[in-house]
């Protein structure tokens, strides 16, 4: 590919970036962020378990922690940040 | 003057103050380093921390931040003169407003992505972060005052609108329904939910609202307001992906392609700027100084920013040397929207009685008449024309609106929920958000109400170059280019709060108003008393915070030596 056809495609794919920003950046955060708040649901029902406290019927919880497992290191993050009113804004 | 010289001076303050200003502090005073590991890599959560493009940032900072304000702030204040605005929005934009938005973001990337809040907790004091809060509560209630006006004046001054803003909606709802529902092609949706708000731009053109339902329901200011409210209430009660979200989206477009075509006309027609270049110091609203620098919003500088900046795209960036063209970059992009704002109304009437007549029934229907003209020069019909600008500025005004009435029914879960459970029910919280905004909205005065959304956004700008400031103190960094910004703004901003609180209550208590008028005049002026003693207060926080980083610098530098 030459410098110039190089160059025709970044800047394509920048205004392509820039609509997406625009139109459907925010809606993919959103959904984003509902997916989390539902994982962190899940987490917090299954987490008993892990720490030794039977909340649901241990089978179905043993089933489901392989799921939980690589998401815990974020999930702790996101729980223990400082939160405010002003992180709802954006 | 001609208005192309108008937009090309615009070009040449944006890529001056781009390539040379906000460069020298990126570099010089900020030092961004693009080897730093930003928030976004570090605590990378694929939610709110994630590494992003920084053209994709720079939509979504424009998408945030470009609202309603930039322009109708310009269409007010060219009754001063179109001079004044001019200068002001360049001048404004140069030197303090990308300096907000830009470092804002900084300093928020450089504390962990740290929102405002958490931002004044670490630099000033735990007060102030309370203070804030409050502060931001009644700042938010009067952008849902504000723009009401705007979307009802618009609504029952532009007979096309409703139908316009009906089919908008409709449009998004579906959008919602096919893109998470029946996973159907975006391109597809975007397509046909597109043509449904364009169908219905066409369809208010011929069918205005008045032959529809009457003139007596099409010019009640009730009515489209509680529409407006009731909009915002599903906005805030409903999941945000069936209605919030799809309806900004096809909006998104709208909004695009009506600025995209509308430059393009102001380069086919190129008119010459028929209003005076300067009418005089004083007029109705007040003085030049301070109430025109208010009355510009968001084209100059705005608070709203700082809260994007800090806890959205801080949170996003990748790399340190993307905060300049999304953080400033974008600045500048709305300055230019507020300078096309300017020539909208400063060239579409043959004179000032003329341009008088028009802004007495409220800003949509000006940006309309210009939006028409300039599409207008590419073939499209004044009727067509007209709707397409009113619903351009209903779309810009409740995209916002909708948004704070949802931050507002959060900020009343928070602040109450402890004194009684039953603010936290999100229908509660709404319809107290709600009913505040309808209150402001029918009983103030459009003009008064937008002088004191631009004193409370403009003040919540200064206080965050205040955070800015503590910061570069804290880090021993040169203050000047955010500290006297902040000290001009301050200054400015109280003034312009106090003129307009002390006419709002001095009519009040000396009788001048009666009825609905009295309950809108007596509730802004306690609103802007109310935020003039809060800002007093974190003042006081911040001199203190300043003090206490003096000291520790003087304390330090010895050791150093």
């Amino acid at each position: 590919m030459s410098e110039k056809e190089k160059k025709k495609g970044g800047f394509f794919s920048a205004v392509k970036e820039f609509v997406y920003g625009v139109a459907a950046h925010d809606s993919a955060r959103f959904a984003m962020k509902t997916r989390a708040s539902m994982e962190h649901l899940f987490i917090l029902i299954t987490m008993g378990d892990m720490l030794g406290v039977p909340i649901l019927p241990p089978y179905y919880s043993l089933r489901l922690l392989p799921y939980v497992v690589p998401q815990i290191s974020t999930w702790k993050r996101r729980m223990l940040r400082e939160k405010d009113l002003t992180d709802a804004l954006a | 003057m001609n208005s192309v010289i108008v937009l090309i001076l615009g070009f040449a303050v944006a890529f001056l103050g781009y390539r040379l200003y906000a460069k020298y502090v990126d570099t010089k005073i900020m030092k961004s380093d693009p080897k730093r590991v930003t928030p976004a890599k570090m605590y990378m959560d694929g939610v709110e921390f994630m590494p992003t493009s920084k053209n994709i940032l720079f939509g979504y900072q424009f998408k945030s931040i470009a609202g309603a304000a930039p322009v109708i702030g310009p269409i007010i204040a060219i009754q001063w003169g179109w001079l004044p605005a001019l200068i002001w929005i360049l001048a404004g934009t140069f030197f303090i407003g990308w300096v907000q938005d830009y470092s804002s973001a900084m300093i928020a990337m450089r504390k962990d992505g740290a929102s405002l809040g958490g931002l004044s907790h670490k630099l000033i004091s735990p007060r102030a972060r309370i203070i804030l809060l409050a502060f931001l509560y009644f700042y938010l209630l009067l952008i849902a005052g504000a723009f009401g006006n705007v979307v009802v004046s618009t609504a029952t001054g532009l007979k096309s609108a409703p139908m316009a803003w009906l089919f908008m909606t409709i449009g998004g709802i579906l959008a919602g329904q096919m893109i998470y529902r029946w996973r159907k092609d975006i391109i597809l949706t975007t397509v046909i939910t597109v043509v449904i708000a364009l169908f219905g731009i066409w369809l208010g053109s011929v069918l205005p609202s008045d032959r529809i339902i009457g003139d007596t329901l099409a010019n009640s200011r009730w009515l489209w307001t509680i529409l407006a409210f009731l909009f915002c209430y599903f906005a805030a009660v409903l999941p945000i992906w069936r209605f919030a979200l799809p309806i900004n989206y096809v909006a998104s477009y709208i909004v695009f392609l009506g600025l995209f075509f509308g430059i393009i006309g102001i380069f086919i027609l190129h008119p010459n700027i028929t209003l005076p270049a300067y009418t005089g110091f004083t007029i109705k609203i007040g003085p030049i100084w301070p109430i025109m620098f208010v009355t510009i919003a968001c084209g100059a500088i705005s608070g709203w920013h700082s809260l994007v900046s800090s806890s959205g795209t801080a949170r996003q960036l990748e790399n340190e040397l993307d905060a300049r063209p999304v953080g400033a970059g974008v600045m500048f992009v709305e300055m230019m929207l507020a300078v096309f704002a300017l020539v909208i109304a400063g060239t579409i009437y043959a004179s000032s009685a003329e341009y008088g007549a028009a802004i007495v029934k409220g800003p949509g229907g000006v940006f309309a008449a210009g939006v028409s003209k300039f599409l207008g020069a590419l073939g499209l019909p004044a009727n067509t024309g007209r709707a397409y600008g009113s619903v351009m500025m209903i779309v810009l005004a409740i995209t916002i609106m909708q948004l704070v009435i949802r931050f507002m029914r959060i900020a009343t879960s928070e602040l109450l929920g402890d004194i009684s459970p039953v603010f936290k029910n999100a229908h509660v919280g709404t319809i107290i958000a709600s009913l505040l905004g309808i209150l402001l909205v029918v009983t103030g005065w459009w003009q008064y109400l937008w002088v004191l959304f631009g004193g409370a956004n403009q003040l919540m700008a200064s206080l965050a170059l205040m955070l800015v400031t503590a910061y570069l103190m804290s880090e021993g960094k040169p203050v000047a280019y955010a500290f006297y910004p902040m000290i001009f703004m301050f200054v400015t901003t109280i003034a312009a709060l106090l003129y307009t609180s002390y006419n709002l209550l001095n009519k009040v208590i000396s009788g001048a108003v009666k009825g609905e008028a009295l309950i809108g005049n007596a509730l802004m002026g306690v609103v802007g008393i109310f935020l003039v003693i809060a800002a007093l207060i974190l003042a006081m926080e911040g001199i203190k915070a300043f003090n206490r980083y003096r000291a520790l610098r003087i304390q330090t530098a010895p050791a150093k030596a």
